[in-house]
């Protein structure tokens, strides 16, 4: 019974802790809030050397992970950069690395995946139009031209596209099904427009296809399993969204546990009041929550247990929904304070609320949960 | 990481067997029916019934005593814990809180005799920590116990003692010194046959009668009933509690979360079943998730017992989540049945024989009992997170 990290997985997160401290502390993103580049590649590069881009990777092809369990690795990882609400495509990139590997074509491996585990090339997801994970709000059609497939439509909510190199692109085909494919963001007929959004340390993008011309060897698998591959991108993106959220979410209760220690008022700190004390036992209470149901759906998705769609269920209809309400009580119990663009929380508030929507909101992932306790109903029937 | 449970071996099917076949041959015939929680059966018969089942899964090896020195295979004790569950019938009778405090506090004497006898059924235990005065407020509990010679002699009024009116012995805190606070508390074995005990049993709000009051008139106990030294009663009760609020919502006969949807598939409502109305879909998805994260959460709890990582906060963290959560699944319950969920046991129309509504009524003993949920919450805020203490009246 460990349900929590091993020893190696301690120091990868305290190394790591210990570089985004030095090199990316949350006053970093301070200059960057407004402009439409807000990401730096050089601290992309050095952390790829902390492993941000090669734990999905074989070591074939330059990746390798710390443990057996390489989803597990980078959630200590993702806890960190989520700490300091890193702004770069670390997700997109890590779900994209795994796409290619698990698709397994010795051609894409090798001209993708060592560039992506070395921090050359970094990449993000065009999945639908709406940004939800359902297959049917994909928002691009292929058709065939030769040998090639022909992009055209669009996709939105696409994590900082213009910041990366490779796109991973979700389209309908003439054959009915969807198809996974690679398109280099540099391609023609590529475009981009950075949507103004909520989350000011994190953009998403428009991301339009006109004519865009795919050979046939940057398919990704075959048709028949792409609904397979599509639902373990969604696996993925919601395991490390959640351990993202739980790293900026326990960064922002410690904040606020500060505060409530340091305030006066009355005659008395703040967190001397019952009203609060009580607040913050049950902010604390979720967190822990929070915490045991990303590690749970990480070790699951990790060795494929077959309670797996369950527990990435949990997590996804927890975990998010459960930071962005901490968020909020954080922002209240810092009064006045945490209503100044000066304060960190809003930037903490933003992006909690942000990353609720992306990629499946609670009640989407509620009703997949319910989907999960049938399957069991059935089975123990 | 890794939370597998391990697979139970072909060669323990003979183990399992022979158990199925011992309860089929043993289980008592009770008028008391199952229900959720620490419940007392109402006739005295079945009392005599459960005695005699518990010492017959002690004496075939089923339930060995606590704490003792015997090796416990980990996997015949879990078909033990699941076919035992199975059955709705108990298999400790009373409440074994003491025997935390014997394993602390104890004295070689008084463990081998009370140990065993919590394991034989043959002593069946209630607690005697409560007052009408002291609830949450424990420490300013006033039954007095005064030393007279080789006796201690003891007189005041306890409450909310489960199992009291079939108890043979129950584990008491008195004030060996006058005041309040912790200081002068001691604890004792009280031998609840003693003159001057008197039990008067409380019907809650369940309409069951799982609780008492006890009233002692100059009650008295020898001295070696004492367990720990004079004074030390507080420091007895935290080592027994702490080891309590760990277990509490365990072996579980069900999983409350597949019966939740279960109950929703049977369900009818006007536009069809329960079970497809989106409104409640996402009401279940919402309480699974919370469900589960408790079963997360116990992992969590178990992984730091075996690193040796315990901290102070394990234990109010799942009695919250579970009481809490187990609150909600039965009002849910209740809401999936539309205006039948306002049905009870006794109906003939009433769904799982009341079970939902009993469970509804029930929930607020695990949300107020062993620490109601708001001391739980001053100790994660005082003691987890370093928050001033509350200050004293």
């Amino acid at each position: 019974m460990n349900l929590g990290f091993d020893e190696d997985q301690e120091l990868l997160r305290s190394t790591n802790r210990r570089f985004l401290e030095e090199r990316h502390p949350i006053t970093a993103l301070r200059p960057q809030l407004e402009a439409d580049s807000n990401f730096d590649r050089a601290i992309w590069r050095e952390g790829a050397e902390l492993g941000w881009g090669a734990m999905l990777i074989p070591e074939a092809f330059d990746g390798g992970s710390v443990t057996a369990q390489p989803l597990v690795d980078l959630v200590a990882i993702a806890e960190e950069l989520g700490r300091v609400l890193y702004p770069g495509p670390f997700l997109e990139t890590n779900v994209v690395a795994d796409a290619i590997a698990t698709a397994a074509d010795e051609n894409q491996c090798k001209a993708w995946l060592g560039p992506i585990a070395r921090g050359e090339c970094l990449a993000t997801l065009c999945l639908t139009e709406d940004g939800s994970p359902d297959l049917r709000s994909i928002g691009i059609e292929a058709v065939t031209d030769g040998d090639n497939l022909r992009l055209d439509g669009v996709a939105r909510f696409v994590a900082q596209a213009h910041e990366t190199d490779l796109l991973l692109v979700a389209c309908n085909t003439p054959g009915g099904g969807p198809a996974l494919v690679l398109v280099p963001t540099s391609s023609e007929g590529v475009s981009l427009r950075v949507s103004t959004g909520i989350d000011l340390t994190r953009r998403v993008c428009e991301v339009s296809f006109r004519s865009v011309v795919v050979p046939a060897a940057n398919v990704l698998g075959e048709p028949a399993d792409v609904e397979g591959r599509l639902t373990r991108i969604f696996q993925l993106t919601t395991v490390l969204q959640a351990a993202q959220s739980v790293g900026a979410s326990e960064q922002l209760f410690q904040m606020t546990l500060q505060h409530v220690k340091d305030r006066v008022q009355f005659g008395r700190t703040i967190g001397s009041f019952q009203a609060i004390k009580h607040r913050m036992a049950d902010l604390w209470a979720e967190l822990e929550g929070a915490r045991a149901a990303t590690w749970y759906a990480a070790l699951a998705v990790a060795d494929g247990q077959p309670d797996l769609d369950e527990a990435v269920a949990v997590a996804g209809s927890f975990v998010r929904e459960n930071a962005a309400f901490l968020a909020g009580e954080s922002l209240q119990l810092h009064g006045g304070v945490g209503f100044t663009w000066e304060y960190d929380v809003h930037l903490y508030l933003r992006r909690a609320q942000a990353d609720k929507l992306l990629y499946g909101d609670p009640s989407w992932h509620r009703e997949k949960l319910c989907q999960a306790v049938e399957i069991v109903a059935e089975g123990e029937a | 990481m890794d939370v597998r449970v391990p697979e139970i071996p072909e060669s323990y099917q003979g183990y399992r067997s022979r158990l199925q076949a011992f309860i089929a041959a043993n289980l008592p015939e009770l008028s008391f029916k199952p229900k959720v929680g620490l419940r007392v059966p109402d006739e005295p018969e079945d009392v005599v019934k459960l005695r005699a089942w518990v010492r017959a899964l002690h004496e075939a090896g089923y339930v060995p005593a606590r704490y003792s020195e015997s090796e416990i295979d980990e996997i015949e004790e879990k078909i033990r814990v699941e076919e035992l569950t199975k059955t709705g019938v108990p298999h400790a009778l009373g409440n074994g809180l003491v025997a935390g405090a014997l394993k602390h506090f104890g004295t070689e004497a008084q463990k081998a005799k009370y140990l065993t006898g919590l394991a034989t059924g043959e002593h069946i235990w209630t607690q005697l920590f409560s007052e009408p005065d002291a609830g949450s407020d424990l420490t300013s509990l006033q039954a007095r116990a005064e030393r007279d010679g080789d006796f201690f002699v003891v007189t005041g009024q306890k409450v909310w003692s489960t199992w009291a009116q079939f108890s043979d012995y129950g584990y008491l805190l008195a004030r060996t010194e006058p005041g309040t606070g912790r200081q002068g508390i001691s604890a004792f074995i009280l031998d609840m046959n003693s003159p001057g005990v008197t039990t008067r049993p409380l019907r809650e709000i369940t309409g069951t009668t799982d609780f008492n009051e006890v009233f002692m008139d100059a009650v008295r106990i020898p001295v070696e009933n004492l367990i720990g030294e004079v004074g030390q009663g507080w420091a007895v009760a935290t080592a027994s509690l702490s080891e309590e609020r760990g277990q509490v919502g365990q072996s579980e006969a069900s999983d409350p979360v597949v019966d939740l949807m279960r109950l929703a598939q049977r369900s009818l409502r006007p536009g069809g079943r329960a079970s497809a109305d989106a409104g409640i879909r996402q009401k279940m998805g919402a309480l699974a998730a919370r469900s589960r994260i408790h079963r997360y959460l116990s992992y969590r709890t178990q992984t730091k017992a075996l690193q040796g990582q315990s901290e102070l906060t394990d234990a109010p963290l799942t009695k919250i989540w579970f009481s809490e959560t187990n609150l909600d699944l039965c009002e849910l319950g209740m809401e999936i049945q539309g205006a039948a969920g306002g049905l009870a046991e006794g109906d003939s129309r009433v769904v799982d024989e009341g079970r939902w509504q009993d469970g509804f009524l029930y929930a607020r003993a695990w949300t107020i009992a062993g620490g109601s949920n708001e001391i739980m919450r001053n100790m994660i805020a005082e003691r987890g997170l370093g928050l001033p203490r509350e200050p004293r009246g």
